[in-house]
């Protein structure tokens, strides 16, 4: 039982996590357009440049702030690079995120190293919850997870780049037509999912490894959640997340991981033929 | 004139291919035969994606799948259950197309986005079964097996052991596999398929089995993926779930757009070209892959129809073809068009 | 008389809330042009969406002479010859227009050849040329169809809805988006059509309309108002009523 609650925990700290993460990916696909292969790897990004910072720096705190902001620079940067000359075409959009992927995972290897590495959490410690000793820093992760979801929310429904956001992921061609500056909104979206993935790779560093690979297996999961979630609906995405990673931790307290993994993608594949606009939308629109 | 330059360019290049084993150890490049089978069997894998996404529409991550299955079933069949050469090739075949039929029969209830993500989602039920099926499959380590003759007859015996006559197996193959994609994407069948790619409302509208269309090209293409998968297995005289995972059908996605989907022998051109880079870069620079993935983006931008659609384009500038063109006659640079930008926005609810 | 081609029984279509056909029953006869109108959102796309099998009604039946249609697939509709044109118009863009109608004349053969060369269906490539002359767009037979302009575009619908042989033909408003000139030949040709096969246009153009039809049904709010002959329906108070001199697009519920 005791297993049970740690590993439903880890999945709700972890689900949260990937909910950030997701976020990212889903406004992309909402505004752009762009199927972003290379999601997971900005996550994998922000892991690695927690890294950095706490061997320059040795205080992890600062990471927190950097590293999305060094985020939002990159994803600006590859926005203007790659995005701009191929958007709104999906299809490309998927082979020319595939390519960023390889750079970027191949960009680290060569100045991280192949080796992965273990990064210490800055809190230590245990408290007592629902019954176990759980992880200080775990809890931790999930308060700042919630913060920045919440942000992130708050951010597209009160300000004005935001509003502009909503406006453009609604319908396109009237908030164009009522003069809202397109580039800039695509370019502040696509690094804000850049800065929302690296600051939950900068969360997770402690509890995952640092490695030039995490991407590839954090990619499947974020786009299962937004799927879930339903396309464009935010909150059934973050919903769709936790709900995901729960189940698969509670699941491995029964079976092996591996299982656990396959019960899941079952799950998914379930409510992708049954609802496969999300599990959270009604009947019809 | 751009016909007869295309077919041209097709004899010489068959030609290559047929004199390699003997043109390339005469200018010292003896390992490039094996590079060269590679490059072929993974353009039967590229015609795989290729049938799905260019000719009908739907964008599969998941042919890796398939693949694997064939390559499995070789492997196993060979291995654990003591088959010969050609009842293990069988033995391949069926389970990918098994597989690939009642994957299909789920998966193409779905299109566009969500299309991509269920074939994913199988291709990922299938990796991590056969990771954990251990004794049946080796898992990450794969299943290795020693190469049954393909045909004994007194004294005689010819086996994939001789690299020459392994290549021209898998070259023969693969042209047959080719001529028959050829068939299918000449035929009604194939213009059908165009149709539901198209604009599959319309289809359904004049009379078409949008799903069952959908559904066989899945079955078929799932065919020529597990095709890829058991000559891959006979090739290596092994199996691994590593080629199972989505990044494999990714590459797949990758060297059919490349090369330009929805033409006859983009897929093939993406993948020699990629692999060809591959090979070469990754003697003279550790981290190649970056200009792996700077190729495929510059590509992406610059050729969006893919490397056919771009040659085409460069035959029509150079030598305008007569304004009016045979009708019927297969234009695959007007498929292009359709497949590099599909009329994806028809989703929603 | 002659029995009913397409009867229609207590049909019902709700999106949600909204409530696009209320039980409508109708009877549509053979050999005479049947003209549906009415003002926006009165459930005449809805109908034929509902009527071709794009969609699935709550209730209701719909049998197709003699046959009952209910909840069929499309392409099954289809093959037993019932056509239909789109409201937004829509063909396959890429393809020229003869392999447009091609595709569409050999889809009624239900028998996809997976091997053989199309040149070997000569049966076929007379029947495209046929039509190619009927619509009229013979000289651009090797147009991609993307390429042509939005007149032809209506006009080549017509031409693949023709191509599958039906034995009747859905029409939703054929002339939309068409200058004066290109509406009276349009006009003209589907005088022409209306003596081969049996039509039911939706329209909005009401000079259209009354000179074309022999039969009208005019709807509302998802119901039927009224049904007569255009005289009929010129002095009808209710429709006169109804209309208020409304002559807007209807947006389509369900495009």
């Amino acid at each position: 039982m005791e297993l049970v609650v740690a590993l439903a925990l880890n999945g709700l700290v972890w689900g949260l996590i990937i909910a950030l993460i997701a976020l990212g990916l889903s406004i992309i696909f909402g505004l752009l357009d762009i199927i972003n292969l290379a999601h997971g790897d900005f996550f994998m990004v922000g892991t690695v440049l927690t890294w950095f910072v706490l061997e320059a720096t040795g205080n992890y705190w600062l990471a927190f702030l950097i590293v999305p902001l060094v985020g939002l620079v990159l994803g600006a940067l590859v926005e203007r690079s790659v995005i701009q000359p191929i958007r709104g075409t999906a299809a490309l959009s998927i082979v020319a995120t595939f390519g960023l992927s390889i750079i970027i995972q191949e960009v680290v290897r060569a100045g991280f190293g192949a080796a992965p590495k273990r990064i210490l959490p800055p809190i230590e410690g245990t408290i007592p919850l629902f019954g176990i000793e759980y992880d200080y820093y775990r809890i931790f992760a999930a308060g700042v997870s919630i913060v920045a979801i919440f942000g992130f929310f708050v951010f597209l429904h009160r300000t004005k780049l935001g509003t502009w956001m909503r406006a453009v992921r609604f319908d396109r061609d009237t908030a164009l037509a009522m003069g809202v500056p397109a580039r800039t909104v695509y370019m502040v979206t696509f690094a804000l999912g850049f800065a929302m993935a690296s600051l939950g790779g900068a969360v997770a560093a402690p509890i995952t490894t640092v490695d030039f690979q995490t991407g590839v297996d954090v990619l499947p999961f974020c786009f299962m959640a937004v799927i879930i979630g339903g396309l464009g609906n935010l909150p059934g995405t973050v919903a769709a997340a936790v709900l995901l990673a729960v189940t698969e931790g509670i699941v491995t307290s029964f079976t092996d991981p591996t299982v656990a993994r396959i019960v899941s993608l079952c799950l998914m594949s379930a409510v992708l033929l049954a609802r496969p606009h999300g599990l959270f939308t009604g009947a019809t629109r | 004139m751009k016909e007869r330059i295309n077919r041209t360019v097709l004899l010489v290049v068959l030609a290559f291919l047929v004199a390699a084993p003997w043109v390339l150890p005469a200018i010292g490049f003896d390992y490039w035969l094996d590079i060269l089978a590679e490059i072929i069997i993974w353009s039967l894998f590229a015609a795989s994606v290729n049938l799905l996404f260019g000719y009908v529409g739907l964008l599969s991550f998941g042919q890796a799948l398939f693949f694997g299955m064939g390559m499995f079933g070789v492997a196993i069949g060979i291995a654990k259950l003591g088959l010969g050469f050609w009842p293990a090739l069988g033995f391949g075949m069926t389970v990918a197309i098994g597989t690939a039929a009642v994957a299909g029969a789920l998966a193409v209830r779905l299109t566009w986005h969500y299309f991509a993500i269920i074939t994913v989602v199988f291709s990922l039920i299938f990796y991590f079964l056969a990771l954990s099926a251990k004794p049946l499959t080796g898992g990450d380590d794969g299943t290795s097996f020693s190469m049954p003759a393909m045909l004994e007859a007194g004294g005689f015996e010819l086996s994939l052991t001789d690299p020459t006559v392994q290549y021209f197996f898998i070259l023969s193959v693969a042209a047959a596999a080719y001529f028959l994609k050829y068939l299918i994407v000449k035929s009604p069948f194939g213009m059908a398929l165009m149709a539901v790619r198209e604009n599959d409302v319309r289809a359904s509208l004049i009379g078409l089995n949008v799903y069952f269309l959908r559904w066989i090209t899945f079955v078929i293409a799932g065919g020529f993926a597990g095709l890829a998968g058991c000559l891959f297995a006979l090739f290596g005289r092994y199996a691994s779930a590593t080629y199972m995972f989505y990044h494999v059908s990714g590459e797949g996605v990758v060297w059919t757009i490349i090369g330009g989907a929805g033409t006859l022998f983009g897929p093939a051109v993406g993948t020699a070209l990629l692999i060809v880079v591959r090979e070469e870069l990754s003697n003279i620079w550790e981290h190649y892959p970056i200009l792996v993935g700077l190729v495929v983006i510059l590509t992406v931008i610059f050729a969006p129809k893919g490397l056919m659609g771009f040659w085409n384009a460069l035959l029509d500038r150079l030598a305008p073809a007569p304004a009016d063109r045979a009708s019927g006659g297969g234009r695959p640079n007007g498929a292009v068009d359709a497949a590099a930008v599909p009329a994806e926005r028809r989703t929603g609810p | 008389m002659n029995a009913p081609m397409l009867r229609i029984a207590d049909l019902t279509k709700r999106f949600g809330g909204l409530v696009a056909l209320d039980r409508v029953t109708l009877d549509f006869e053979p050999n005479i042009l049947h003209a549906i109108i009415g003002p926006n959102g009165a459930g005449k796309t809805t109908l034929f969406n509902v009527i071709s099998g794009m969609l699935k009604s709550d209730s209701g039946t719909v049998q197709f002479r003699g046959k009952d249609i209910t909840g069929m697939a499309p392409h099954r509709i289809s093959r037993l010859g019932m056509s239909r044109s789109l409201q937004i118009k829509s063909v396959f863009d890429s393809m020229t227009v003869a392999e447009n109608l091609w595709i569409a004349a050999q889809a009624r053969q239900g028998v996809m050849h997976p091997f053989a060369s199309r040149s070997r269906f000569g049966r076929t490539t007379e029947r495209v040329d046929g039509i190619l002359e009927q619509i009229g767009l013979t000289g651009l037979r090797n147009s991609p169809a993307g390429t042509l302009s939005y007149g032809d575009v209506a006009l080549l619908e017509i031409g693949i809805a023709l191509a599958t042989e039906p034995s009747l033909l859905l029409l939703d408003e054929p002339i939309c988006g068409m200058g004066p000139a290109e509406t009276a030949e349009t006009v003209e040709k589907i005088r022409h059509l209306a003596e081969e096969v049996d039509l039911i246009i939706i329209e909005h153009d009401m000079p259209v309309v009354f000179d074309l039809a022999d039969r009208i049904t005019v709807m509302a709010q998802g119901g039927v108002l009224a049904r007569g002959t255009p005289d009929e329906i010129a002095r009808n108070a209710a429709v006169r009523e109804a209309y208020l001199g409304d002559e807007e697009e209807e947006d389509d519920p369900d495009a």
